[in-house]
């Protein structure tokens, strides 16, 4: 690719350029939409860009106090921090152990693709069951319960990702350290996990946006501000008579925030080709 | 006292045997070399010695003791993998290092062991560096250093050279060669490359379908090989094979009017096999000149390969396939008809029924 023609070179940066537009597009919009004023946002003709730029919405919706949108929003923030917190560290604890012995042990690999089948599933088909059963619990609107319900959506596919992390890893390495004498957990600690490093980041990554992005059974198994979460309560501010989009607008950009707060900080973590080194190439 | 001994070593997955009973017995500082082509168990029996697999039946024993259903870790052996197989995430230093510290050998002392087998492998400049800022020759050093450090009963290789270009692959191969000269360690080594083999070893197992086909010294495995493939696996360009049929003291070679006339000592066995193989080592086949035609064969020249040191003729004896190689100024033309006359002394003849050398 050394010698491009002149139009091929202005077709790829064009290309580019779409690319960008069509995945930005949406975001500046919410963006826009945050800080235009409500007159603005329902003037017809539209106006694209607003007469004077209105932060009051942020205020509002990061008010604490009681009985206010703020509180509920705030309250709602921390819920799916915890939540998808929580079933994140639970799905990487059951998937690592478990996607490392899948890796290793070739012939139970089929009890792999038995978990992935439940992903066939919709999610509407289990909705009853996990609700009667988290009422047996007691754990209906909690916290605890809903993210037990995620661990059941993110283990499987943590599992997964780990496994083929693990099995970019040479078993010979492995083989290595057995005859160097290392215990189990020795190699585990030592090697294996240091190495699998980027994959367990992006996994963790991953399990938390969908957990953070989850909507449906925090609706149903969600009822007040003491478990509702994130997507439960931009769903309430659309709710009732009047909606205010500016203010779902300046939500939707907070709730953005702590998603790509988490990505940038464990970009580091994100670089692959750690690996490198150990064996042949 | 024997370092390594294998008693009917035999592993099985499901109802195919990947070996078939492999007895041998290695005295100590010996370098045993496993030959065979891939897929003749060399690497599964490597990895039984090791104790990474374990053997369906038969007994492995170290030093006189067994070690079946012993942890690889407490067998007192060391291994350098093909694929060198280092801890990326280590230095140099903590790579070699490694099977001391899970031993729990004090920091100082295990300091002093790492540096003094970087000096032996003269890589103690590149103790702070991580496997990924090596070169391969390097790695493979710090591979070896790490079975090195450990000094432990027996060496294990399983074809530590066959991801090096042919350059540094000589280079390594005389490095081992001075290691074990050094050391007087007892090594088995596994390998597909037949020089590799015929180089580093005291003794070389050809190995076949899961059983050892000869084990020899170097010289008798190519001077004397037990069995037709042993003969046409060792030896660069291979040993010629033609299909005769034996009478009356002769050779007649199958499909043309040549003939090769035998030693009277193999008359007896020869006529008895009836059909027979006679090898001819590229390099007993000579021009024919006056002094020496009688004792020849002739055969169309299809193919010449000037190679440097020497000048590789292929040509056809009726249907069969010769190749010969002659000194690099030979007068040799390609689609004419030439006699080659031939070291009776160095023939191999093998039955064709039972492919043994009689």
């Amino acid at each position: 690719m050394e010698r491009q023609s002149l139009p091929f070179t202005i077709f790829i940066h064009i290309a580019a350029l779409v690319l960008a537009i069509v995945i930005l597009a949406p975001v500046v919009w919410l963006f826009v939409m945050s800080i235009s004023s409500t007159p603005d946002l329902v003037a017809k003709p539209l106006h694209w860009w607003p007469d004077t730029v209105d932060l009051s919405r942020y205020g509002v919706l990061l008010s604490s106090v009681a009985n206010s949108a703020g509180e509920a929003f705030v309250a709602s923030l921390f819920n799916s921090l915890k939540v998808a917190g929580m079933a994140t560290v639970a799905a990487l604890a059951v998937a690592i152990p478990s996607a490392w012995a899948v890796s290793r042990t070739p012939s139970v690999g089929w009890s792999l693709y038995a978990v992935i089948a439940t992903y066939m599933l919709p999610p509407v088909a289990l909705a009853v069951p996990l609700y009667m059963t988290l009422a047996w619990f007691g754990l209906l609107n909690n916290i605890f319960g809903l993210a037990l319900v995620y661990l059941t959506i993110l283990a499987p596919f943590t599992t997964w990702l780990l496994k083929s992390g693990f099995d970019s890893i040479p078993r010979e390495i492995e083989s290595a350290a057995v005859m160097d004498g290392a215990r189990l957990d020795q190699i585990l600690r030592l090697i294996t996990l240091p190495l699998a490093a980027p994959v367990m980041a992006t996994a963790a990554l991953f399990a938390f946006l969908l957990a953070w992005d989850e909507f449906f059974y925090a609706l149903l198994f969600t009822s007040d501000q003491r478990a509702k979460t994130l997507t439960v309560a931009i769903a309430d501010l659309a709710g009732g008579r009047v909606s205010d989009y500016g203010l779902i607008a300046t939500a939707g950009v907070l709730a953005a925030l702590p998603p790509l707060l988490i990505g940038l900080f464990m970009q580091r973590a994100l670089i692959s080709g750690l690996t490198s080194g150990g064996v042949k190439g | 006292m024997s370092a390594l001994e294998l008693i009917d070593i035999r592993k099985r997955y499901g109802s195919v045997e990947t070996l078939k009973g492999i007895d041998l017995s290695l005295a100590d500082g010996e370098f045993l070399v496993l030959l065979g082509s891939s897929g003749c168990g060399k690497s599964t029996l490597l990895n039984i010695i090791a104790g990474l697999a374990e053997a369906t039946d038969g007994d492995v024993r170290i030093g006189d003791r067994s070690v079946t259903g012993v942890h690889p870790k407490d067998r007192d052996i060391a291994m350098v993998f093909q694929s060198y197989a280092l801890y990326p995430n280590m230095s140099v230093a903590r790579n070699i290092g490694f099977g001391l510290e899970m031993r729990k050998v004090a920091e100082a002392e295990r300091i002093a062991a790492v540096e003094k087998t970087a000096k032996i492998l003269q890589i103690e400049n590149l103790l702070a560096r991580k496997p990924s800022e090596l070169s391969g020759g390097q790695r493979q050093r710090v591979a070896i250093g790490r079975a090195l450090v450990r000094d432990p009963q027996i060496f294990l290789f399983d074809e530590p050279l066959s991801n090096l270009d042919a350059k540094l692959r000589m280079e390594m191969r005389t490095e081992l060669k001075r290691l074990h000269q050094m050391l007087g360690t007892t090594i088995v080594y596994v390998t597909h490359d037949q020089i590799e083999a015929m180089t580093l070893a005291t003794r070389i197992a050809v190995m076949r379908d899961g059983q050892i086909e000869q084990l020899a010294a170097p010289d008798e495995i190519y001077n004397r090989p037990a069995t037709r493939y042993v003969a046409s696996f060792v030896g660069s360009p291979p040993m010629n094979m033609l299909d005769c049929t034996f009478a009356d003291g002769l050779a007649h070679i199958d499909g043309t009017l040549s003939n090769i006339a035998l030693p009277a000592h193999l008359h007896e066995v020869a006529a008895a096999a009836h059909h027979i193989t006679v090898g001819i080592r590229p390099e007993s086949l000579t021009l024919a000149d006056a002094s020496n035609t009688k004792f020849g064969i002739d055969a169309k020249i299809e193919v010449v390969e000037l190679t440097g040191p020497e000048l590789v003729v292929t040509a056809t004896i009726g249907k069969q396939r010769l190749t010969v190689s002659l000194p690099p100024r030979s007068q040799v033309s390609v689609g004419t008809t030439q006699r080659f006359a031939i070291d009776v002394s160095a023939l191999h003849v093998f039955d064709r029924a039972t492919d043994k050398r009689i």
